[in-house]
């Protein structure tokens, strides 16, 4: 397992239209834990390592930590992470987040959402068909931060 | 920050799709593939929206070492001589594997212990066993590297030992092993998995087996010899110039079947062979050797019954006169 950390900060900077005008004052850090259930004396307990290993069926915590790193409040802050097509997301984070099953264009609460079956007819939407999900914070103060975070498992 | 926020949709959507050729497969994300996970978020901020890209996380799915072996034949396989007993060997891991093939026919309870004669990979994979087609390997050989989800035959061809009882049954164990490793679950064997990451041993231990059974199915043959006299004054007195006629029914028994028969048979002292007197199922046969049963000379009779099965009989009979 090589972990590759590549940082798309700069090539956003370059390219977005927004960035021309004005540095962005709050920055994104993703991680990836793989979590793993050990028995220690008879008692279960997860714990969190740094992914060596992953194979199918392994559990992936992905979060991403937002900082504002600017003077000023920001507000209406949404983040938005498409789900990589070789994991899918796991019951619990499936059923709590705003998720999308369309490829981003509708979100909601997974038990509200449906999706269409081969035969074009619609049926509940599954924790596999999440494509994206959504987070909303109102706004951060200066100097304010968080985490979000969803579980998956890989295919 | 509509306008934003759809942009960027676009740019994850083709994020994602560049993923796409890891198909998720049932035995899992194919090894070697690229999990990348990537935020972005927009926000306001005084009259401007922004948007932001996290770091891209990256972590390489390993190899899942895991095997399936199936026997595919339905019920035991009658054994005469030789039979062909089939399995198939599924690899239910995530990667590209070749798997050594092991066959054994001592398992514990056998009736008999079935002689290994050849071992065959199904290389035209039409699932009949073709000699001079199928690849052959030795035992503890290799099946060639199986993508994952991928499967392949093997037929193990067998032969009844000399002395087997009839209805006597018995198993063959094949045994598939990942070449890589087999071991506990999560072993794991660094570098060695498809796309370079580790190859870590799954829920089968990468080692599994399967039995084939067989039936014995042979044939023994007894044969029972009588005669009838008669004499030149129409008695049965066994005087000289009286003609014995020597019955010899052979019965097969068994659920197999007997092949090659010959009834053979000298002619006894004191006698003459009437010539071209042989019968098979009451049909004259020549004494020549033509295109009849019989060869027969004043020495004694050869008859070819050739196969036959058990539960069956023929009767042959041939005629002297007593000097």
């Amino acid at each position: 397992m090589i972990r590759i950390i590549s940082t798309l900060l700069a090539f956003a900077l370059a390219t977005s239209p927004a960035m021309a005008q004005q540095t962005p004052s709050v920055v994104l850090e993703g991680d990836v834990k793989l979590e793993k259930t050990v028995e220690a004396s008879g008692a279960k307990k997860t714990v969190l390592e740094d992914p060596k290993v992953v194979v199918p069926g392994d559990k992936l915590l992905f979060s991403t930590r937002y900082a504002n790193k600017g003077s000023q409040s920001v507000d209406n802050f949404v983040v938005t992470n498409p789900v990589p097509q070789a994991v899918r997301v796991a019951d619990d984070s499936a059923s709590a987040l705003q998720v999308s099953v369309d490829g981003g264009k509708a979100y909601g609460l997974l038990a509200s959402l449906t999706v269409k079956d081969a035969a074009g007819a619609a049926r509940a939407a599954r924790a596999e068909d999440i494509t994206h999900i959504r987070w909303t914070v109102p706004a951060i103060a200066p100097g304010g931060s968080g985490t979000v975070e969803y579980h998956a498992i890989v295919r | 920050m509509t306008n934003h926020c759809t942009k960027f949709m676009i740019a994850s959507v083709a994020a994602s799709a560049a993923l796409g050729a890891s198909q998720a497969q049932a035995a899992g994300v194919t090894a070697g593939t690229l999990i990348q996970n990537t935020a972005s978020a927009s926000y306001g901020s005084g009259s401007s929206t922004t948007t932001v890209n996290s770091n891209t996380v990256s972590i390489r799915v390993d190899e899942l070492l895991d095997v399936a072996v199936t026997s595919l034949n339905a019920a035991a396989v009658p054994l005469a001589s030789t039979a062909v007993l089939t399995y198939r060997i599924d690899n239910t891991g995530n990667g590209s594997e070749a798997f050594s093939i092991n066959v054994s026919p001592t398992v514990s309870g056998n009736g008999f212990d079935a002689t290994v004669q050849t071992i065959a990979i199904d290389s035209n994979d039409n699932g009949t066993y073709e000699p001079g087609v199928d690849t052959v390997i030795a035992n503890g050989g290799s099946t060639p590297a199986l993508a994952a989800d991928a499967s392949t035959r093997v037929f193990v061809v067998v032969a009844q030992p000399s002395g087997t009882a009839d209805g006597a049954a018995s198993q063959v164990r094949v045994t598939a092993q990942a070449l890589t490793g087999a071991g506990t679950p999560g072993t794991s064997f660094a570098g060695q998995g498809q796309g370079g990451g580790d190859a870590v041993v799954g829920a089968t231990t990468a080692n599994a087996n399967a039995l084939g059974s067989l039936i014995a199915s042979s044939a023994s043959v007894a044969l029972v010899k009588s005669y009838v006299v008669v004499d030149p004054f129409g008695g049965a007195k066994p005087v000289p110039g009286a003609v014995v006629t020597f019955t010899i029914a052979a019965t097969a028994s068994g659920s197999g079947m007997v092949n090659d028969l010959h009834v053979i048979d000298a002619i006894p002292t004191g006698t003459t062979y009437v010539a071209n007197s042989v019968t098979l199922e009451g049909a004259s046969q020549t004494d020549a050797t033509d295109g009849d049963a019989a060869i027969a000379s004043s020495s004694g009779i050869d008859v070819t019954i050739g196969a036959l099965a058990g539960g069956t009989s023929r009767s042959v009979t041939f005629k002297t006169t007593i000097n």
